[in-house]
């Protein structure tokens, strides 16, 4: 175990605070933006003068009130997310105290589950859906993306009466890849072996990503990475192990858990949760709108097709990190990712790096029969 | 070296003892609710019968899903490991194991005596002997007679629900329509066949593949898996074993 890590207590901390400033920028007038995925770019709505919370649940809590409107066999993140709004709206006491804090969704059309969510979410807060073309490779897909982007920044304008003029969004991509080097920086880090830090820690501090406010996330980081330079390295001396998949929303740590508890090291996160997030930057020279839209395009979602991008990203990722296996994680019913595993796992079985999948929900049940699947995978790469 | 391997199974607990590379006993019995206490009482009732102290014993190694709670282990390895250990004592030259127990399944690929990629199903009781325990209760035979009366069939009935609980109503519906009790049990075999060769299917299993787990002693069972992944199966002379074989082999030291 290494031993702990200071200013990892500032992100366990940070709730409150961040709560704390939410409430007072709504007193100011302030508009709060809630998203669910990352191809909504930060840098509009900060450009606009508003701020966002990310309100994907990762928490089971919530899942039974969203299961009276929504059918069960949909992924858990979800229902999960959708629970927490429609409780937080009605008066309930599941929901994290953040939720209520939204004055809008800005939602994106990605996966069937999710899209056919946000028809239902209107009957409780507004709801702003971006669209997205399906096969982001041709110039086609990235003019009708770009001018998705540009009606998006036309709401944000109506909703908080600012614009969005080049200057600020400029700032604010200049602000967004000073975040995405700072992570690049904990993560190149993590290619020490043995790293400095679990990863069940970094997960934790990703799921504060969109959370907390960018200055705060920064300075977060920031101190991290320098406790990390000078850390005592962890003394164990597992398998290194890259975790492949959907994203672990706050509240979520289930299987990066198990996967310590058995002795596996993990080093690296392909999934929203972790490199996808902040891998490319935004070019800072080129017209701001054009350079978001190329760069939010490359994200190697699942909703993708066909997703080439990702399956080379994840072999090139397994090589840097030098890992033994990977665990690719699917949640329950999200068949995009469930079905992308076979690319992924011929792709890495040509460089002889062995997968394991796991599929699960947020739920208990099911540890026990993770875990034996791990242990089983743990004996094998050993 | 004497060794133990002790596999606490969901369905059934085997204790084995091992020494100098030959299977000196073993014992099997159903799970109980105390199963700790009773692999315990296994293992020195297999050391009497063996005329052995429990200090000339080296290792003991556990595996199955009780694994981490046999407190006088020394220590524990997951079933795929160890059933890939023991097939590969019993069977050096298999390369892919169909494991389906009382209530789980699973495949195994091997590559010299190593595990390269298992796949499991413990969400479900369709695919287990559990399936098998249920319907032979709606058809009212004895789960051993079930297999031999399948080989028997001429007509295999279809039965479309490998949900345990229906499938068991579904058979009801059959008898009700006349249909024999052959022709159902052949049905429900090959129905637990084709879901255990899928996953068999899936990880390319071809050739020299084992058939071990409670289930295998089910010959109709094993006729059925024959015919749906066109090989001979290896099968051990005491199937339900090669866990705790396994456990004892890894508890010997030496890979």
């Amino acid at each position: 175990m290494p031993s702990s890590l200071q200013s990892l207590d500032f992100f366990q901390d940070s709730y409150e605070l961040r709560i704390a400033q939410l409430k007072e920028e709504r007193g100011k007038g302030i508009k709060i933006v809630g998203t669910f995925c990352l191809y909504v770019p930060d840098e509009i709505i900060f450009a606009a003068g508003a701020d966002r919370i990310v309100l994907c649940g990762g928490k089971a809590d919530t899942i039974s009130v969203a299961e009276q409107s929504l059918p069960r066999n949909i992924c858990p993140l979800i229902k999960s997310s959708f629970g927490a709004v429609v409780d937080a709206y009605c008066g309930g006491n599941l929901a994290c105290s953040h939720v209520p804090l939204v004055d809008v969704v800005v939602a994106e059309a990605t996966c069937d589950g999710k899209k056919k969510m946000y028809e239902i979410l209107p009957d409780y807060l507004p709801t702003y859906v971006l669209d997205l073309p399906q096969k982001p490779g041709s110039p086609e897909a990235l003019d009708y993306f770009l001018s998705e982007l540009r009606k998006f920044g036309k709401f944000m304008e109506r909703l908080t009466g600012n614009v969005v003029s080049n200057d600020a969004l400029k700032r604010e991509i200049g602000s967004a890849n000073e975040t995405r080097r700072l992570l690049h920086r904990l993560f190149e880090l993590r290619r020490r072996d043995p790293p400095p830090i679990r990863g069940s820690e970094v997960l934790r501090v990703m799921q504060k990503q969109f959370f907390l406010s960018p200055d705060q996330f920064r300075q977060g980081v920031s101190r991290l990475c320098d406790e990390m330079k000078h850390a005592t390295p962890d003394t164990r001396t597992g398998p290194r192990i890259m975790i492949s998949g959907c994203p672990m929303a706050a509240g979520n740590t289930k299987v990066a858990d198990i996967i310590e508890q058995k002795g596996g090291v993990i080093v690296v996160e392909e999934s929203c949760t972790g490199t996808r997030s902040f891998w490319d930057l935004v070019d800072e020279d080129a017209d701001p709108w054009k350079a978001l839209a190329e760069r939010y395009l490359e994200i190697p979602c699942a909703c993708m097709t066909p997703n080439d991008q990702r399956v080379a990203r994840i072999v090139d990722l397994a090589k840097q990190y030098d890992v033994r296996g990977v665990v690719y994680y699917t949640l329950q019913f999200c068949h995009a990712y469930n079905i992308e595993r076979l690319r992924v796992q011929k792709a890495l079985k040509k460089e002889k790096i062995p997968l394991l999948a796991i599929e699960s929900d947020y739920g208990d049940s099911d540890l026990e029969q993770i875990g034996i699947r791990v242990d089983a995978f743990m004996e094998m790469i050993a | 070296m004497i060794s133990v391997g002790i596999d606490a199974g969901a369905a059934t607990t085997k204790v084995l003892l091992f020494q100098d590379g030959e299977i000196m006993g073993y014992r099997i019995a159903s799970t109980a609710f105390d199963f700790v206490t009773a692999a315990g009482k296994m293992f020195e009732a297999i050391l009497a019968s063996c005329n052995i102290g429990k200090k000339e014993v080296g290792n003991v190694y556990a595996t199955g899903y009780g694994r981490n709670s046999i407190s006088f282990a020394d220590k524990s390895i997951s079933e795929i490991t160890a059933h890939a250990r023991g097939v590969s004592f019993l069977f050096p030259e298999v390369r892919g194991i169909i494991d389906v127990g009382g209530q789980d399944s699973k495949v195994i690929a091997i590559e010299d005596g190593k595990v390269v990629e298992f796949l499991m199903n413990d969400k479900c009781a369709a695919g287990t002997g559990k399936f098998l325990e249920y319907t032979a209760k709606a058809l009212e035979v004895p789960i051993n007679d079930l297999g031999e009366l399948a080989l028997a069939s001429r007509h295999p009935a279809g039965i479309t629900s490998m949900c345990t609980v229906f499938a068991e109503s579904e058979v009801i519906s059959l008898r009700a329509r006349g249909i024999t009790k052959e022709d159902i049990a052949a049905g429900l075999i090959a129905g637990i066949a084709q879901r255990v060769a899928v996953m068999a299917k899936r990880m390319g299993l071809k050739e020299d593949v084992a058939f071990v787990g409670g289930v295998a002693k089910n010959g109709g069972m094993r006729a059925a898996l024959e015919k749906e992944l066109g090989v001979t199966l290896y099968v051990p002379f005491e199937p339900q074993i090669t866990g705790a074989l396994g456990a004892a082999i890894a508890a010997q030291g030496n890979r």
